[in-house]
């Protein structure tokens, strides 16, 4: 059981590899190929050459410019494989260079004249989604406050809404938020006016079921399964409660049922796990981040939280840290560009990115959820789950939905459906860097392993328990968190013996004292009088050198030695010695083995 | 079910702007708070009961629907 485990963990991280690399090739596009001849080179020896060419290989040289003669650099019509048999021709050596000719594109820079203030766009990177598609022919239901088409919204489409409040097909916002989150997910873009928004080719759903007071759960359930019902594509949720509802929670599953991608705000109470309805499993929780990518103080995190995104924060007057969009004033109901701040603004452009996806040919929910999180800019340290799958990007998952190589899509769906089963649970896919801890534990048998040459012993349950004990500990439970309870638990129980120190606090960096040989030290000098226990205290010290030894590799922090040479010593002189320990404790079991 | 809560009334940032009474321990969003306790800084003793079954724009905790207050001097 035990082998069959290691072993599907090493298949598993070994698939993470490959696919982790795909992306590294430079895939530049070109149809043409560059040939700089050397200066030293007579002109007519290069006219010679430049006919040779043209004679063996069919093509037709000619001078990049009329100012390419004196540097002496021709093209020529060419793909891949003339680029490699040109460079391994006898011409290479009268050239300095044959490289591809490049095209380079420009990107889609909207003429919006305040795009520049919107941060939040380019640190999604949606220039480059756009190039690929902005959103056409889906649909994204704003359950909100309203959505009034202010002059920003004029070119946007719309489709047929409700107005859950007075019961109504009109829609409009009296409020001022609706019609803020409506224009992150399809502001009129491209129009010479205002600010863009991200999939500005999507038509706006928009469905009131707030007013200043909030709304009620049976009005929002409603408008979701309105939206459902009259072909929604996407839904986005900007509000949010701390009361658990049924008619809701089965709204929510009836809309996922049906294809629609929920997105809901994760909340703004800075609390650990999110709120209602975004911790829904069917719903995508949305953390949010400032503008230098941190999570913005007032964002919840922890259970719930699938993905974040740009939510902003602003200071007083100071709103340039805020979302800007084209919304309408409370007070006079009068249109205005406003910054605002909160999970509110962060959902919709997870929701317009995945109206992004959607067109871009990827049609069922669960798989437009892997996309987003897939393609999510993976945060290195997040212990306390303050991004989910990391900061979201929609270039990349635009990239991945056209790509159509969902690769371990089910193996998420699984992970997903079953954490789901039990409803108080949460998993999050990605809270373990899973390598390094393969690693470790590998490590660590190897070098019981590599122990067992000198001194014959039997594999035995107490030195299997050290060992991952003292490697990785439990560490997939790290990955699961339980609404409204302290993380530390889990984080304690999914910890090996170096990190138990720095679990309560959710820090990444090691505790010396716990990373170091003292505890194995310790549990040696108290069970090695034991025949069964003292393999406890072996396999711990090997787990324990193996743990450093890959951390001192992988990531070498530790508090008061910094993250350089010195907590690098620090963690390779302690692995050396745990290995000695452990040799040194081993020696007597030639006797008795 | 009603409760009482005592803390400061604050103005929250989110969207167009909410009313919120700051307790101690707990921030509680105002539900129909009435133009007297709409002073930011003010002191109160709020009594209304929790909308577990609304939700709202603002999110920043349980809504609180106002019954009656009352206003603390600060001194």
């Amino acid at each position: 059981m035990r082998k069959l485990l290691i072993l599907c963990l090493f298949v598993l991280g070994l698939s993470f590899t490959l696919f982790n690399f795909k992306g590294l090739a430079s895939q530049g596009e070109f149809d043409s190929i560059v040939l700089d001849f050397r200066e030293d080179v007579p002109a007519a020896q290069i006219t010679e050459q430049v006919s040779a060419i043209a004679q063996q290989y069919n093509l037709n040289p000619r001078l990049n410019s009329e100012f390419s003669l004196s540097d002496h650099v021709y093209i020529v019509k060419g793909d891949r494989q003339l680029l490699k048999t040109l460079k391994k021709s006898a011409l290479a050596k009268q050239t300095e260079y044959i490289e591809p000719n490049y095209i380079y594109k420009a990107l889609e820079v909207p003429n919006d004249p305040d795009y520049g203030k919107q941060w939040n766009l380019r640190s999604i990177n949606v220039e480059q989604a756009w190039e690929d598609t902005k959103g056409k022919d889906i649909t994204v239901a704003v359950i909100d406050t309203g959505v009034t088409r202010v002059p920003d919204l004029k070119d946007t489409k719309f489709v047929k809404g409700y107005n859950f409040i007075t019961d109504q097909i009109e829609a409009s916002d009296d409020i001022g938020h609706g019609t803020h989150v409506a224009g992150t997910i399809a502001q009129s873009t491209n129009n010479g006016y205002g600010v863009a928004g991200i999939a500005y080719e999507a038509s706006i759903m928009p469905i009131k079921v707030l007013d200043m007071g909030g709304g009620t759960v049976a009005d929002i359930a409603e408008g979701i399964r309105f939206a459902a019902d009259n072909g929604a594509d996407v839904i986005n949720m900007s509000l949010g409660g701390s009361g658990e509802s049924q008619i809701m929670e089965e709204a929510v599953n009836y809309a996922h049922a049906k294809g629609v991608v929920v997105v809901a705000a994760a909340g703004n109470e800075s609390r650990n796990s999110a709120s209602y309805p975004a911790r829904y499993p069917y719903a995508i929780g949305v953390a949010a981040l400032d503008a230098a990518g941190q999570k913005a103080s007032y964002s919840n995190f922890g259970a719930g939280v699938d993905i974040s995104a740009p939510g902003g924060l602003t200071d007083g007057e100071n709103t340039a840290g805020g979302i800007l969009q084209e919304t309408i004033n409370y007070e006079t109901g009068l249109p205005t560009f406003a910054s605002f701040q909160g999970t509110s603004m962060a959902a919709p452009h997870v929701a317009g990115v995945a109206a992004l996806v959607k067109a871009a040919g990827v049609k069922e929910p669960d798989e437009i959820i892997n996309v987003l999180k897939q393609s999510a800019r993976v945060v290195q340290e997040d212990p306390l789950n303050h991004f989910g799958a990391g900061h979201l990007d929609a270039a990349g998952a635009v990239k991945l939905a056209i790509k159509g190589q969902i690769t371990f899509r089910d193996f998420f769906r699984w992970l997903r459906d079953h954490g789901y089963l039990n409803p108080v649970f949460w998993i999050d896919g990605g809270a373990i860097a899973l390598l390094p801890k393969i690693a470790m534990v590998l490590g660590s048998y190897l070098l019981a392993w590599f122990l067992r040459n000198y001194f014959p012993f039997a594999w035995s349950w107490s030195l299997t328990s050290g060992l991952v004990a003292g490697s990785s500990g439990l560490f997939f439970l790290r990955g699961f968190y339980i609404f409204d309870l302290p993380q530390w638990p889990f984080r304690f129980m999914g910890s090996s013996i170096p990190e138990l120190g720095n679990t309560i606090q959710g820090s990444t960096a090691l505790n010396p004292f716990f990373a170091s040989v003292l505890i194995p030290l310790v549990l040696i000098a108290l069970l090695l009088g034991h025949p069964k226990w003292k393999w406890l205290a072996i396999g711990s010290a090997l787990g324990v050198a193996s743990c450093l030894a890959v951390s001192a590799v992988v990531s070498p922090a530790v508090w008061g030695l910094g993250t350089g040479v010195l907590a690098r010593g620090f963690l390779i002189a302690n692995a050396l010695l745990c290995y000695g320990l452990a040799h040194l404790a081993s020696k007597p079991s030639e006797q008795t083995a | 079910m009603s409760i009482t809560v005592t803390g400061s009334i604050e103005r929250k940032g989110f969207g167009p702007g909410t009313w919120a009474i700051v307790s101690e321990d707990k921030t509680y969003e105002l539900k129909n708070a009435p133009e007297e306790l709409r002073k930011a800084g003010l002191k109160a003793k709020v009594k209304g009961s929790v909308r577990d079954d609304v939700m709202t724009f603002a999110m920043i905790g349980p809504v609180l629907e106002v019954e009656s207050f009352e206003t603390i001097s600060s001194d």
